[in-house]
């Protein structure tokens, strides 16, 4: 049979090729930084990793995940509700639901796993989930395994939330549906007018804080910071593998009755690994290391505004942001192949976007701001952007 | 506040259903390493206790292997701790790229790509390499992951009955006009540990030209004669278009899958499958101490060996106490029981006893189909075997189900 099928597959690889949307994957050989090792011998400054605090190489991150190795071993070879849970597993949660102020957490083996698991469990067809149009694959995909009526606003879209409010009034339960920071554009959510529209017309909110959490706010506890919202959000899912250190593990803390449901029925949580003991850990420390100061959310902050305005300044076209996503128009798909082509002769890693990962004729360059990065290291970014935006037309 | 007193009030009686059911998934604390020994603290509060663990996955003792350990902690001190980064962006390691070849490698297959867990390798597969045009054929008992991933494929789907290779044949039949049939099968199925007839399954799959996938999950490592999977337990290397498998069993336990097979299909899943383009690579410390569990798989079969000689002896002492077993050829030893609440009952009496085992009821498995499914891994000493086996008939006298046939058990306990 495979003769047959193995063609097709050529077929649309080559469509893909041709489109010049093929993803070829870079190699590189040192751990996450500021600075990377590729296969090439290249040394190049990275601008498009999640790692906002910079903590994905934390000397204290590694210190702590090795001391669990000793101590709880290197897997649990077991989901949760058999014999995958350990005491860290437990402290992690608890510590998490303090730090956004909620209730109570349940840990995933990815964002896109508590994402996927977390609306099928609370929802029926009796309800509704009314979804940012511009919310993350993971949240696409949790809202396509469950049977709940679906509505859909406009990216960040008020008038167009309270319309399909207004619709979904005859369901039993609303849930509104969006990402805290949204990721291939940096805007953040108006969770103030969302939340107010929650009141108005009866529904809960559920936020992904994947791209806010650590970032957003004065300590980084993310949109519900930003909006004085905290404890007032029901569902707020979020990940440790950007900020938080960014190896593997998500979560969804929230309301404790909705935690404890999803426990009992979540598909995700019930079928699948525990995160190993040594990454619940390191997350402790993660947490214990936000609690006890904000010089790295300060820096970001710092890094973050300084780049936006130079970049403006040099005549860039940037899409409105308040997170450390920025996220550079070219609007032309190889356009921004060409680009980051060029930027990285420079010594800059990014990567151009273009569809179907953002709309078509909307391609970009997103760079990703590090609490890792130096001043120098952003002037360097800023001069190679300037140079080849100048030689390809983008700016004057 | 939205979340109102009514959906609050909602959710607590559904919960408190799922409690008066007796069905409540309680979690104990481990305090130790994954072992043949741990230290559980259950209920919560209680102090600290020994007891004999009797149902991970930890098949072939690696998850707390000091070789493990050590790789995974050199990885920590040259990869660092994360990536922060999908794949495509900057989260590919040459050390990725290594473990995808030794995967391929040991499988026998062509290439083979990387995901967070084999939940997300199967909730991917399917809607990267298949549309509506095309025929999903599946076993009736094939993992909750696969299930979800055929949730999210266009694609047709039918399903056969369990291991029935005449009812595959009819429906092979049935869609001969569609484009594309994908047979979709379980190599070693988790709740029952029997092993699916790849063999028969791969000639019929020739004879009416469709492809095959097997989730190995349960089985590389430690089924067939050098612990390959499934496929090499039927003689069928090579043949298999599509194997997914986890190393979050026992490759070591910690975490990550992957889908293994056709090149030009794991090609197409690197550009096309949700969970590969939308979530985190794997650490690169988990990526070093898998390593290091092929490495240890490629240079003796000792640990695979071992498990045998464990599981037939485990066996044969369950049958001979006169327990009703699921038959099967895999390291997982389903002790029937049928009634939901009698596994909770029987799994708490064999932990105050010293014994960890759980008790799988609705929706895990079918109604009425309740069971303590216990996992022998080569971790396990002869002592620790005789020991729960000493647990497992105190308890069995206890509720006086020894000897008893199926129809005996239900008629004493219901369904």
């Amino acid at each position: 049979m495979y003769s047959g099928f193995k063609d097709y597959l050529t077929g649309q690889l080559n469509e893909i090729q041709e489109a010049g949307l093929y993803k070829n994957e870079r190699i590189i050989v040192s751990p996450q930084g500021p600075f990377i090792m590729l296969d090439t011998g290249q040394e190049v400054l990275n601008f498009c990793a999640n790692n906002y605090l910079g903590l994905s190489n934390s000397g204290e991150l590694i210190r702590a995940a090795g001391e669990a190795l000793k101590s709880h071993g290197y897997g649990m070879s077991s989901v949760r509700f058999i014999c995958g849970t350990t005491d860290l597993h437990k402290e992690l949660e608890r510590k998490i639901a303090q730090f956004f102020s909620t209730e109570d957490t349940i840990l995933y083996a990815a964002c896109f796993d508590a994402n996927g698991g977390v609306f099928e469990p609370l929802l029926t067809s009796e309800d509704a989930i009314i979804s940012d149009a511009l919310n993350h694959a993971s949240i696409i995909d949790g809202v396509r395994l469950c049977k709940a009526k679906r509505y859909r606003y406009e990216n960040s879209d008020m008038e167009d939330l309270e319309t399909q409010l207004q619709l979904a009034q005859e369901q039993r339960f609303r849930l509104i549906v969006t990402d805290g920071v949204f990721s291939m554009d940096g805007n953040v959510a108006p969770m103030d007018e969302i939340y107010r529209l929650a009141q108005k017309y009866d529904a809960m909110v559920m936020v992904d804080e994947c791209h806010s959490a650590g970032v957003v706010g004065k300590s980084g506890r993310g949109v519900t910071e930003l909006f004085d919202l905290g404890g007032k959000i029901e569902i707020i899912t979020g990940t440790l593998g950007k900020a938080f250190g960014g190896a593997i593990g998500g979560f969804t803390t929230g309301k404790r009755e909705i935690i404890e449901m999803l426990r009992q029925r979540s598909r995700p949580y019930l079928f699948s690994n525990a995160i190993p003991p040594f990454v619940a850990a390191a997350g402790i420390r993660m947490i214990d290391m936000m609690t006890e100061t904000n010089v790295l959310q300060d820096k970001l902050h710092w890094n973050s505004e300084y780049f936006i305005s130079r970049m403006t300044g040099a005549g860039f076209d940037i899409k409105p942001t308040r997170s450390a996503i920025c996220a550079v128009m070219l609007y032309d798909a190889r356009l921004s192949q060409d680009f980051a082509a060029r930027l990285l002769k420079e010594g800059i890693y990014v990567i151009g976007f273009y569809y179907p990962v953002v709309p078509k004729d909307l391609a970009r360059i997103r760079v990703q701001i590090s609490a890792a990065h130096e001043k120098d290291h952003l002037d360097k970014a800023i001069d190679a952007f300037t140079k080849v935006g100048r030689e390809l037309g983008v700016i004057k | 506040m939205s979340f109102s007193e009514k959906i609050r009030g909602l959710y607590q009686t559904q919960l408190g259903e799922i409690r008066n059911a007796g069905i409540y998934k309680e979690e104990r604390f481990i305090h130790s390493s994954q072992a043949a020994d741990i230290e559980v603290e259950f209920p919560t509060g209680a102090e600290v206790k020994k007891v004999i663990n009797m149902c991970a996955n930890n098949y072939l003792g690696l998850s707390s292997h000091p070789e493990v350990i050590k790789a995974a902690h050199a990885g920590l001190d040259t990869r660092g701790y994360g990536m922060s980064s999908v794949r495509f962006i900057c989260g590919t390691q040459d050390i990725h790229r290594e473990l995808e070849n030794r995967v391929t490698e040991f499988l026998g297959t062509e290439d083979t790509i990387l995901f967070p867990s084999c939940m997300d390798a199967n909730a991917g597969v399917f809607e990267a390499i298949l549309t509506s045009e095309d025929i999903m054929i599946s076993d009736r008992l094939v993992h909750a992951s696969i299930i979800d991933g055929m949730r999210l494929c266009s694609a047709q789907h039918d399903t056969f009955k369990h291991s029935n290779m005449e009812h595959l044949e009819e429906k092979l039949l049935l869609h001969a006009d569609k484009r594309i049939k994908l047979v979709i099968t379980d190599g070693v199925f988790s709740m029952d540990g029997d092993l699916a007839k790849l063999d028969i399954m791969v000639e019929l799959c020739n004879k009416y030209d469709a492809m095959l996938l097997v989730d190995d999950s349960h089985s590389t490592g430690f089924i067939g004669k050098t612990g390959r999977g499934t496929h090499e337990h039927c003689n069928v290397m090579g043949q298999i278009d599509i194997i997914t498998t986890t190393f979050g069993k026992a490759l070591g336990g910690a975490s990550g899958g992957c889908v293994s097979g056709r090149k030009e299909i794991v090609d197409m899943c690197r550009q096309k499958a949700r969970p590969y383009l939308f979530s985190n690579t794997i650490a690169p410390v988990i990526v070093s101490g898998v390593l290091k569990v092929f490495d240890i798989l490629s240079a003796s079969t000792e640990r695979r060996d071992k498990l045998e000689k464990n599981t037939a002896y485990w066996r044969k002492g369950l049958t001979e106490a006169g327990f009703v077993l699921k038959e099967g050829d895999s390291p997982i030893i389903p002790v029937m029981l049928f009634n939901a609440k009698l596994s909770q009952d029987f799994s708490r009496d064999l932990f105050s006893r010293g014994i960890y085992a759980i008790g799988f009821f609705f929706p895990v498995v079918p109604n009425g189909q309740a069971r303590i499914r216990t996992q022998i891994s080569a971790g396990h000493e002869i002592h620790h075997l005789d020991k729960a086996l000493a647990a497992f008939i105190e308890v069995g006298k206890k509720y006086g189900i020894l000897g008893l046939t199926k129809e005996q058990i239900v008629a004493k306990y219901g369904l």
